[in-house]
Formats: C-alpha cells, sequence, structure tokens
C-alpha cells in the first residue's frame, strides 16, 4: 500500500478500488431518486445502493450508464465484498445473500415505478464502465428486443400449496371407492382388515398424486389462457419454504397491465374451488420480469 | 395495484430469493461466479442444496407429477 493510501481518509473512496455492481437496465432515463421537493435537510436519496453503510456519500448511490438507448443502473462497490474471491465467500453467508437480495430487489423495484426494467441475476460485476458498455453493445439488439416485449406487461407469480392430510380426509369423504374400503375394513376380520388397509393406503396415495397433478396442472392452464406467456419452474421443498404443506405448482406469468386483474379473479375463483380440499394459492406481483427476459427463449410456453 | 401482494415479510424474502438468485438476465460480468452454482439457500435452517437428488432425499418420497420444471 502506498504511502499516499495510508494517509487517505477512509471514505476517500477515489483511492479505493471500486467495482460496478448492475442491478437492471431500463429503455428510458430511469428515476434514481426522490425529487428534490420532498428531500429535506440531511436526507438521503430514495435509493441505497449494494455497497451498504460502508461506504458513504455519493458513491453508494445506484447511477446509471447509458449505451444506444439503453439505460444500465448499477452502483460502486468494494473489492472487498464483491472481487471474485471475496464474493463466492460472502454467498456461503445467508445473512449476507439475504441482506444483498434485499437491495438488489429494492432498487430495481424502485427503478420499475416509472419505467420498464429488465432485471439483472443477483451478482453481475464489471471492472468498468467501459466492459460494461461493452456488453451492452453486445447485446443490445436482444435487450431492445425484450424491452419491445415486456413495455406495458407485468410479472406474477403463482405458488401452489397442497396441504396433504387435508386433502387426504377430502379425497376420503369424496372418492366412493374408498368409502367402500372404509366399510368393508369394519366388518372384515383381522388378517383381511390389515390387507384391506394397505389397499385403501394405495388408493389413496395414487389417488392423492392424481389430484395433485390436475390440481396443479388446471391452475397452470387456466393462467395461463389468460396471460402473453408462462413459465414453469423448481419446486421448492419445505425446508426452503418453512410451511407445513408441500409446493406443487411454481410459475410465473406474464401479462398485459390491464388484464391482470383477469387473473387475480381466476385465482379467487380457484380458492373458492380448492381451499376446502387442502390446496393453498400464493399470487404475488407484479415483479420485474425476472422469469421473462432471457436472451435465449426456450423455456418460456406462449400463451 | 402498484404493491406487491403478498402475505408476510417471510413470503417476500422467499419470492425473492426464487427471482433474483438465478433468474433474470444471466451473462457472465468481469466477476464470475455463478451462483446456481452456489445453489439455493435454506431459509433458517442455512443447509446448502447441491442436487434435486438432496432435495428429494430431505423431503422424503418424492411427489411426482408433470409440474416439475424440465431439467
Amino acid at each position: 500500500m502506498s504511502a499516499r493510501a495510508n494517509l487517505a481518509d477512509q471514505n476517500n473512496l477515489s483511492e479505493v478500488q471500486m467495482l460496478i455492481y448492475l442491478y437492471c437496465l431500463t429503455n428510458k432515463v430511469p428515476e434514481l431518486s426522490r425529487p428534490v421537493i420532498e428531500m429535506k435537510a440531511g436526507s438521503r436519496p430514495l435509493l441505497d445502493g449494494m455497497a451498504g453503510k460502508e461506504v458513504k456519500n455519493l458513491v453508494d448511490r445506484p447511477y446509471f450508464v447509458e449505451h444506444q438507448g439503453l439505460y444500465a443502473v448499477a452502483s460502486k462497490v468494494k473489492e472487498n465484498e464483491f472481487s471474485e474471491a471475496n464474493l463466492k465467500k460472502n454467498l456461503t453467508d445467508f445473512e449476507w445473500i439475504r441482506a444483498k437480495a434485499s437491495i438488489h430487489e429494492k432498487v430495481i423495484e424502485g427503478v420499475m415505478k416509472n419505467a420498464c426494467v429488465i432485471p439483472f441475476k443477483l451478482g453481475t460485476i464489471f471492472n468498468t464502465e467501459d466492459n460494461l458498455r461493452a456488453m451492452l453493445d453486445g447485446h443490445a439488439q436482444a435487450f431492445k428486443q425484450n424491452f419491445r416485449k415486456l413495455e406495458g406487461k407485468e410479472e406474477w407469480g403463482l405458488k401452489v400449496y397442497c396441504d396433504l392430510e387435508k386433502l387426504k380426509s377430502a379425497i376420503g369423504q369424496e372418492e366412493a371407492k374408498i368409502l367402500k374400503m372404509v366399510k368393508e375394513i369394519d366388518s372384515a376380520s383381522c388378517g383381511k382388515a390389515y390387507l384391506l388397509k394397505k389397499k385403501k393406503e394405495q388408493l389413496l396415495k395414487d389417488t392423492l398424486t392424481n389430484r395433485i397433478n390436475e390440481y396443479g396442472q388446471k391452475s397452470f392452464e387456466i393462467l395461463k389462457a389468460l396471460s402473453l406467456e408462462a413459465r414453469i419452474n423448481k419446486l421448492l421443498p419445505k425446508e426452503v419454504t418453512e410451511r407445513h404443506d408441500e409446493m406443487i405448482l411454481n410459475s410465473a406469468f406474464l401479462v398485459d397491465k390491464d388484464k391482470v386483474t383477469n387473473l387475480i379473479q381466476a385465482v379467487d375463483r380457484l380458492k373458492a374451488k380448492y381451499n376446502d380440499k387442502g390446496i393453498n394459492f400464493d399470487f404475488t406481483g407484479p415483479w420485474p420480469p425476472y422469469n421473462f427476459c432471457s436472451l435465449s427463449k426456450e423455456k418460456a410456453q406462449s400463451g | 395495484m402498484d404493491d406487491v401482494i403478498t402475505k408476510s415479510k417471510d413470503v417476500t424474502l422467499l419470492e425473492v430469493l426464487d427471482r433474483v438468485l438465478d433468474k433474470g438476465v444471466i451473462i457472465s460480468g468481469d466477476i464470475v461466479i455463478s451462483i446456481a452454482d452456489v445453489d439455493l439457500i435454506y431459509l433458517g435452517l442455512k443447509v446448502m442444496l447441491s442436487s434435486v437428488e438432496t432435495m428429494e432425499q430431505l423431503r422424503g418420497a418424492p411427489i411426482e407429477g408433470p409440474m416439475q420444471e424440465p431439467s
């Protein structure tokens, strides 16, 4: 470390190597701060960036880099946090990820209030603005194509869960076959009852699987029919969702802004129809279109 | 409907992680790490998943159906 660096104020960030953290793109000048009229003395702009509290003043503010009509929303971050080695280490720290994911999303949602956005995955980092511009240059056409698709649209997500015990109970009451078997078990001898019980359990299990597939499939198809694009994602296990019920559908939909109410109503109807059977619906939005801005499009389905 | 419709803060965090960790535009910047390789982080339990296989083991008997994302 040079003498100059030793003497430098810790907050003199021109001496510190900074990297560029990319949040998203917009197709018009993004609004990144509160209007001046609302700002009181000492107040901070609306969006705080990825570097967090260690980095003071202007450097941590999201700003934008313009290139060919594309606006990249970015902020400066420190090497000691975001270099390849340090990033790898931090990515094993759940609390760090939780904090950074929240900031990433907050910035993008803030920008999304006034502009169409193309969100990037967490952790897209450049050494220089020139490199960022080069990336924009390399994919400019694909980004512009995405903006044409996304303008005036929103992403909404549907996660469907199943309370297995509740559904089993509903099936037990609904399925004639099973009701019949229960009667037979009641009047059967010990050995026969045991065998019948096993048979009943298997039938219950098979019916359960069929019903889950049916409800998941139906829910997806209904919303897909009301959307421009739809996508099915990996199911998340209970250990991740921390719920008592099992995820049976993880899906996302790209929808015209003025058609969103159709989906909300459709979900309400699904709830009315299936809640009693232990099927629970989480319909959330609007989200930045994470699921519909891939540079390669093979996973999306058209509605 | 300007706001994200959520039930609670925990629901939001799950939804955010389900998006920012491996969705959105995925290109190599200058710092090349793959969060997908780092795997999905469990909320609370802080367990690292290494594969779908591990997920199935932790969950018990898998629920099979057409609703899984094709790998």
